[in-house]
C-alpha cells in the first residue's frame, strides 16, 4: 500500500491541468462572490476568508486524491455500500430531528449528514457493481439486482425525509446504470415501474415537499418562499447585460436576497457580473462536466469511466438544480452551485470527487501505470 | 457480446454531450430572458424593494408670550415601531410563526414579560392605535378576559352653523391599569400589524412611545437583528409653565376617532399624528403644524435606512405665534387666584386680563387647573374623560369662556348705559332709595298684600343710600336705582323694559361668543319678552325687568363677556374682540401674519353720557363709601365695578337649590371687574368665584393684586 503515495513524476503528465484551472477559477469566483455576498452582514464578514482556506484545503485534497489510485476504491466498494447502509439505519433508529427530517448523527464533536459522503459511496458501489458485472447487465435479473441495491439507500433517504437527496442519489445511480447500458425493452420496463411507483409514492410525499412543488407551481401560496424566489429574479433581472459591478448589487447588498452566499449565489453574479458575466460561469461549469465527460471517454476500465460519469452527473445534476432554481425553472431545494456556494464540507468534497477523475486520467494509459 | 457495450457506450457519451450542450443553451436562453429581455422590469421592481419615500415631520410652531417666554415648545423623543411589510411573514412551510416570534422577541428586550409597568405602558399605546373596538376585539380573539369602565365622553364637535359644541357619548372602555400578559400584548401588536397590511404596510406601528434617549439606545442595539422593528424619532410638545397656562395654550393628542373623518378630509394622512385639542393648540393647528415633507431614502431588507437618496420635499416648519399673554402676569393672577379660591373652597374660579384698548389677552386664568404635560403621555380623548369624571371639579373645563353665571352687578354697567342712552334718565336724576321696593300686583294694584318685594343688597345691613345720581348708584351699587330704571314705577317713572334691556345687553356682547381665539366658547340666550313666552310660557313683567338690570333673573354670561363689557366701558365704547395670538412669524423669524384688532362698531352711546358710568365706577373705589374701596392701587386710578350674583344650582333630589344658607338665602357669585389707570387704560381686569359670596371679599383682593403686580412689578 506504501507505494501508492509515492509521487510518479511520469504520472503528472496526464493530470488534466485544464480542468484544474477550470476548478480553481471557480473556487476564486466564489471566494470573490462570498466576499460581495457576506461583508455587509457583520457576523459573516469573514466567510470569504474562510472560503479561501476551503479551496486551499480542497486544493491539496484533490491532489492527494488524484494521487491514489482509484483501482483500489474497487476494495472499498462493498464495504461502503454496507457502511451507507447501516449509517442510513442508525439515522433512522438514532438520528437527530432537525427542521422536522431525522438526517443527522450525532458523533458527539459534530453533527454528520451520512447522505453527504453517500453520494461518494454510492458513485464508487455502482461504478463497482456495474463494472464487475457488466457482462450480464443486459440480463434482467443483474439489472434488478442494481435496482434493488439502489432502492434500499433510496428509501431509507426518502424516509427521513429527504427528497432532493434522493432524486439526486437516482439520478446519479440512474446515470451510470443507463450510461453502463440497458435495454431498450427494460428501459420501457422501468418506465412503468415508475409510474406504478409514483402512484403509490405519491400518498407518502410529505407535506412539506408537497408545498414546496406547489409553490414552483404557484408562487402565490407561500408569500415566504415565493419572496425569496421573486428576490432572486429580481436580483438576476436587476444584473442586465454588464451586471451592477462586484460588491456594487443593491438587492445583494441591502440583503433583500437570502441564503445569498449559499443557495442563491449564482442570483449575486447575475446581478453583479451581469449576463456575460453568468455566461461565462456556467460555461466554466459545464467546461468541467464536459472535460469530466472527456475523461470517462479515455478511462482505462469501466470502473474508472463510471467513476468520472458519476461524478460529472453529480457536478451536473447539482449545477443545473441549484441554477435552475435561481432561475425559477426548478423548485426550491436547498441544493448548493459546485465550487461556487459558499460552505466547506461541499467545496472539499466536489474538489475530492475531482481529485477521482483526475486520478482516473492520470492511470488512463496502462503502460503509463506499470 | 464485446463490441455491442463499446458502441452502446460511444452513444452513452454522445448523448451526453447533447444533453450538456442543451441544458447550458437552455439555461442560456432563460438568462437572457430574465436578464435582457425582461431586464427594465425588474430593475424597476428592484428600485421599488430599496427605494421608499418617507415622511419628513415638520416641527410644529414654538408659542411664545409678550415678552418672548417660551410657552409651548418640541422635546425630542422616540418611539419604537414596527413595520409591518419589513416583519418577517409567517413561513408556512413550518410549524412555527415567524412574524410571532419577532414580536415575541420585541417584547422581550422591551421586558414587557417582566415589568407590568412596561407592559401597561405598552397597552395603552396600542389601545391609542388601535381604538376602543380592535383593542377590545384582540384580547377576545386571543381569550383573554378584560375588564371595563364606563364614562361619559365629552368632545368637540362642529355644529352645522360652525359652532363648536360638547357632546357627551356614554361609552365603555378599557379599564387600563388592570395587569396585561404577554399574550394580549401580542395579540394587540399582531392585530395593529394585520390591520396595517391591509393599508400601506410600510407605515410604523407605533408599540412604545416615548422613549428616552438611552432607552431608545438600549432596544435599537438588541433589536438589530430583528426584522422590522425601527427606533424612530418623534418630538414630544413640551408646556414648561405647566398648569399656568393649560387653559390658554391646551394640549396635544391623537385624532381623536369621533372626528377622524373631518381631518382625513383635510388632508391628515397620519391618524396617529399628534393635533391640537384643545386651547390655542386646537384653534391655531394648521398653522402650528407646517406642511410634513417627503424624503426618497435606500433601505436594506430589514426596512433600515441606507442612504438618502434625497430630499423630495422639504418640510414646512409650523409658524411661531406670539401672544399678548405675559406669563409672569399669568403667574400672579394664577397665584393670587388659587390662594382665594382655596380659601373659600370655591370649586372653580376665573381672572381674566386684557388689553381694553384692542382686545389684546393679557391673561387667562381658569381654576382648577391642569398640568397640559400629561397629555403628551396621555392616553387621548377616552381617558381624558375619564379623569374629568374622577375629578369632580372638571378641571378641562375653560370656565372662562365655557361657564355661564349670571353676572350680577357688574350688569349694571350695561344697564346704566342703556338708561342714559336711552333717556330714561339723565346723568343727573335722583332716585332715592327709602328702603325695600314693593311692586304693584298686575291683576290686584290696589291690595298691598299682593305686591312684590324688591331689597337692595344695603337694606339686609339696616343701611338706606337716600337720593342718589347714576354716579353714585353705581359706586353704592345700589339696587333700587337699578330696578327703577330697568322696569320704572307704576304712575312714577317708566323703565327700559325688556326690549331695550335686550338690545342693549346685545350691544355690548352678550348673547353671542366674544370670538376669542380659544375653543369651547359659549353664550346664553338674551331673555327677552319673546324668549320668555318661548321657554317658559309666561309673558314678561315688570319684576322680570328689575332683575334684569341687576344681572340677576335669566341673565347669563360668561367671566369673558363682563371683562368685553367692562372694556367697552372703559375705552369708551368699543366692543373688542379678545385675542390671545398676536403675531406669526416662520422658522427665518419673518412676520408672516398680524393680528389686526377686532373693534365692533361703536355702541351708539355719547361718550358724554358713557363717562357717568366710568365716573360710577371710579366712585366703587375712590370714594369712601364706595363698594371696591379695596381695590386701590398706589399712583394708579382704579375704576371697577363689584357683584354679587345669587345663583341656583338646581337639584333635582330634593327639588331645590343647592347651598341655600339657614334663613333660605341663595349662595352668591363673587365678581369683580375693573379697569385702571382709569384716565387711560392699559387693562381690564375681571375675577369670578364661583360660590365665592361677596362680591368685594372675595373677588376684589385677587384684582388688586393682579393690577398692583401689573403695575408695580411687572411694568416698573
Amino acid at each position: 500500500m506504501f507505494e501508492l503515495f509515492l509521487i510518479d513524476r511520469s504520472l503528472w503528465r496526464h493530470f488534466d491541468k485544464l480542468l484544474f484551472l477550470a476548478v480553481l477559477s471557480l473556487c476564486s469566483i466564489g471566494i470573490a462572490m462570498t466576499y460581495s455576498a457576506t461583508i455587509t452582514t457583520i457576523d459573516l464578514a469573514d466567510y470569504w476568508q474562510r472560503q479561501l482556506i476551503f479551496t486551499i484545503l480542497g486544493a491539496i485534497a484533490l491532489i492527494s486524491t488524484a494521487l491514489f489510485d482509484y483501482r483500489h476504491l474497487e476494495l472499498l466498494a462493498q464495504p461502503s455500500y454496507i457502511g451507507l447502509l447501516i449509517s442510513l439505519l442508525a439515522v433512522y433508529f438514532f438520528g437527530e430531528v432537525k427542521g422536522g427530517a431525522r438526517r443527522w448523527l450525532d458523533l458527539g464533536i459534530t453533527d454528520m449528514q451520512p447522505t453527504e459522503a453517500g453520494k461518494f459511496l454510492l458513485i464508487v458501489f455502482f461504478a463497482w457493481y456495474l463494472s464487475r458485472f457488466q457482462e450480464h447487465i443486459r440480463s434482467l435479473p443483474y439489472l434488478l439486482g442494481a435496482v434493488i441495491l439502489l432502492a434500499a439507500p433510496l428509501g431509507l433517504v426518502y424516509i427521513q425525509p429527504d427528497l432532493g437527496m434522493t432524486i439526486t442519489l437516482a439520478f446519479i445511480s440512474g446515470t451510470l446504470i443507463l450510461i453502463n447500458g440497458v435495454r431498450f425493452a427494460h428501459i420501457l420496463m422501468g418506465v412503468a415501474a415508475g409510474i406504478a411507483a409514483w402512484r403509490v409514492l405519491r400518498g407518502t410525499l410529505q407535506d412539506y415537499m408537497v408545498e414546496r412543488i406547489q409553490i414552483f407551481l404557484d408562487p402565490g401560496s407561500n408569500p415566504d418562499a415565493a419572496f425569496n424566489v421573486r428576490q432572486a429574479l429580481i436580483s438576476i433581472g436587476n444584473g442586465g447585460w454588464l451586471g451592477m459591478g462586484w460588491g456594487e448589487g443593491p438587492q445583494n447588498q441591502l440583503h433583500f436576497l437570502r441564503v445569498r452566499h449559499t443557495d442563491f449565489i449564482f442570483s449575486v453574479i447575475a446581478e453583479e457580473l451581469g449576463y456575460v458575466g453568468a455566461v461565462l460561469i456556467l460555461l466554466l461549469l459545464f467546461f468541467v462536466v464536459w472535460r469530466l465527460v472527456h475523461i470517462a471517454d479515455l478511462a482505462q476500465d469501466q470502473f474508472g469511466r463510471l467513476i468520472t460519469l458519476g461524478v460529472a452527473a453529480l457536478i451536473f445534476f447539482q449545477t443545473v438544480v441549484n441554477v435552475g432554481m435561481n432561475l425559477a425553472i426548478l423548485p426550491v431545494t436547498g441544493m448548493t452551485l459546485p465550487f461556487l456556494s459558499y460552505g466547506g464540507s461541499s467545496l472539499i468534497s466536489m474538489m475530492v470527487a475531482v481529485g477521482l477523475a483526475q486520478s482516473v486520467i492520470m492511470r488512463h494509459r496502462k503502460i503509463d501505470f506499470q | 457480446m464485446n463490441e455491442r457495450p463499446v458502441r452502446t457506450v460511444t452513444s452513452a457519451t454522445i448523448f451526453v454531450r447533447l444533453t450538456l450542450i442543451a441544458t447550458f443553451i437552455v439555461l442560456c436562453m432563460r438568462l437572457y430572458a430574465l436578464q435582457i429581455v425582461s431586464g427594465a422590469t425588474f430593475q424597476e421592481q428592484a428600485v421599488v424593494n430599496r427605494l421608499r419615500e418617507i415622511d419628513l415631520p415638520a416641527p410644529r410652531g414654538v408659542i411664545y408670550d409678550r415678552n418672548g417666554e417660551i410657552l409651548a415648545r418640541n422635546r425630542p423623543s422616540f418611539v419604537i415601531a414596527v413595520v409591518p411589510a419589513d416583519l418577517p411573514t409567517d413561513d408556512f412551510t413550518t410549524a412555527v410563526d415567524e412574524q410571532r416570534i419577532a414580536l415575541e422577541r420585541l417584547l422581550a428586550v422591551l421586558r414587557a414579560d417582566t415589568d407590568p409597568e412596561m407592559a401597561l405602558h405598552i397597552a395603552q399605546g396600542m389601545f391609542l392605535h388601535l381604538g376602543r373596538f380592535d383593542f377590545a376585539a384582540a384580547f377576545e380573539t386571543a381569550g383573554i378576559d378584560l375588564s371595563y369602565r364606563l364614562v361619559n365622553l365629552e368632545s368637540l364637535q362642529r355644529t352645522e352653523d360652525g359652532r363648536e359644541i360638547l357632546v357627551e357619548k356614554p361609552m365603555l372602555i378599557p379599564d387600563l391599569s388592570q395587569p396585561f400578559p404577554v399574550a394580549g400584548l401580542l395579540a394587540l401588536l399582531e392585530r395593529a400589524v394585520a390591520l396595517e397590511t391591509q393599508g400601506s404596510s410600510f407605515k410604523p406601528v407605533p408599540v412604545l412611545e416615548l422613549v428616552d434617549r438611552e432607552q431608545a439606545f438600549r432596544v435599537a442595539e438588541e433589536t438589530y437583528q430583528l426584522r422590522g422593528v425601527r427606533v424612530l424619532q418623534k418630538p414630544v410638545r413640551e408646556y414648561p409653565y405647566r398648569e399656568l397656562a393649560s387653559h390658554v395654550l391646551g394640549f396635544l393628542g391623537p385624532i381623536p376617532q369621533l372626528a377622524a373623518d373631518d381631518y382625513t378630509a383635510q388632508g391628515y394622512e397620519d391618524l396617529n399624528e399628534s393635533v391640537g385639542l384643545n386651547g390655542l393648540e386646537y384653534t391655531y393647528q394648521d398653522v402650528l403644524r407646517g406642511k410634513p415633507g417627503h424624503k426618497l431614502i435606500e433601505v436594506d431588507i430589514l426596512g433600515r435606512e441606507n442612504r438618502t437618496i434625497r430630499t423630495v420635499q422639504e418640510p414646512e416648519p409650523g409658524l411661531h405665534l406670539s401672544l399678548s399673554l405675559d406669563i409672569r402676569l399669568q403667574e400672579k393672577m394664577h397665584k393670587a387666584l388659587a390662594r382665594k379660591v382655596e380659601e373659600t373652597g370655591a370649586p372653580h374660579g376665573v381672572a381674566l386680563a386684557m388689553n381694553p384698548r384692542n382686545g389684546a389677552m393679557l391673561g387667562l386664568v381658569s381654576l382648577p387647573s391642569y398640568d397640559n404635560n400629561i397629555f403628551s403621555e396621555g392616553l387621548g380623548d377616552e381617558y381624558l374623560a375619564l379623569e374629568v369624571e374622577d375629578d369632580t371639579r372638571r378641571p378641562l373645563y375653560n370656565y372662562a369662556i365655557g361657564g355661564l353665571y349670571p353676572p350680577g352687578s357688574t350688569f349694571k354697567l350695561v344697564s346704566a348705559t342703556a338708561a342714559l342712552t336711552e333717556k330714561v334718565i339723565s346723568p343727573h336724576t335722583t332716585i332715592v332709595d327709602q328702603g325695600p321696593l314693593y311692586l304693584p300686583n298686575y291683576f290686584f294694584p290696589n291690595d298691598p298684600t299682593q305686591a312684590q318685594e324688591f331689597v337692595s343688597w344695603n337694606h339686609k345691613l339696616g343701611i338706606f343710600h337716600g337720593p342718589m345720581t347714576i354716579v353714585s348708584a353705581i359706586g353704592l351699587s345700589n339696587d333700587i336705582f337699578f330696578y327703577m330704571i330697568g322696569g320704572g314705577f307704576p304712575n312714577t317713572m317708566e323703565g327700559l323694559g325688556s326690549e331695550r334691556l335686550a338690545k342693549w345687553m346685545r350691544l355690548f356682547g352678550y348673547g353671542e361668543l366674544t370670538g376669542i381665539d380659544l375653543p369651547g366658547e359659549v353664550a346664553a340666550f338674551v331673555p327677552d319678552d319673546q324668549w320668555k313666552r318661548l321657554t317658559k310660557a309666561e309673558s314678561w313683567v315688570t319684576g322680570d325687568s328689575y332683575n334684569t338690570a341687576i344681572g340677576q333673573g335669566d341673565v347669563l354670561g360668561t367671566p369673558m363677556h363682563v371683562l368685553v363689557s367692562t372694556a367697552a366701558v372703559a375705552n369708551g365704547g368699543f366692543v373688542v374682540k379678545p385675542q390671545f395670538v398676536q403675531e406669526m412669524v416662520d422658522a427665518q423669524n419673518t412676520l408672516q401674519w398680524q393680528h389686526n384688532p377686532v373693534i365692533r362698531e361703536r355702541l351708539p352711546v355719547d361718550p358724554y353720557l358713557l363717562a357717568y358710568v366710568q365716573r360710577g365706577m371710579w366712585n366703587a373705589v375712590n370714594t369712601a363709601s364706595g363698594t371696591a374701596v379695596t381695590s386701590r392701587v398706589e399712583n394708579v386710578t382704579v375704576a371697577g365695578k363689584t357683584g354679587t350674583a345669587e345663583f341656583c344650582a338646581y337639584d333635582p333630589t330634593i327639588k331645590d337649590c343647592i347651598d341655600r344658607d339657614d334663613e333660605g338665602n341663595l349662595p352668591f357669585h363673587a365678581w369683580y371687574t375693573a379697569y385702571a389707570p382709569y384716565e387711560n387704560p392699559d387693562i381690564v381686569v375681571t375675577v369670578f368665584v364661583y360660590a365665592g359670596g361677596e362680591g368685594s371679599a372675595t373677588a376684589i383682593p385677587v384684582a388688586q393684586e393682579i393690577l398692583s403686580a401689573y403695575f408695580h412689578e411687572l411694568r416698573p
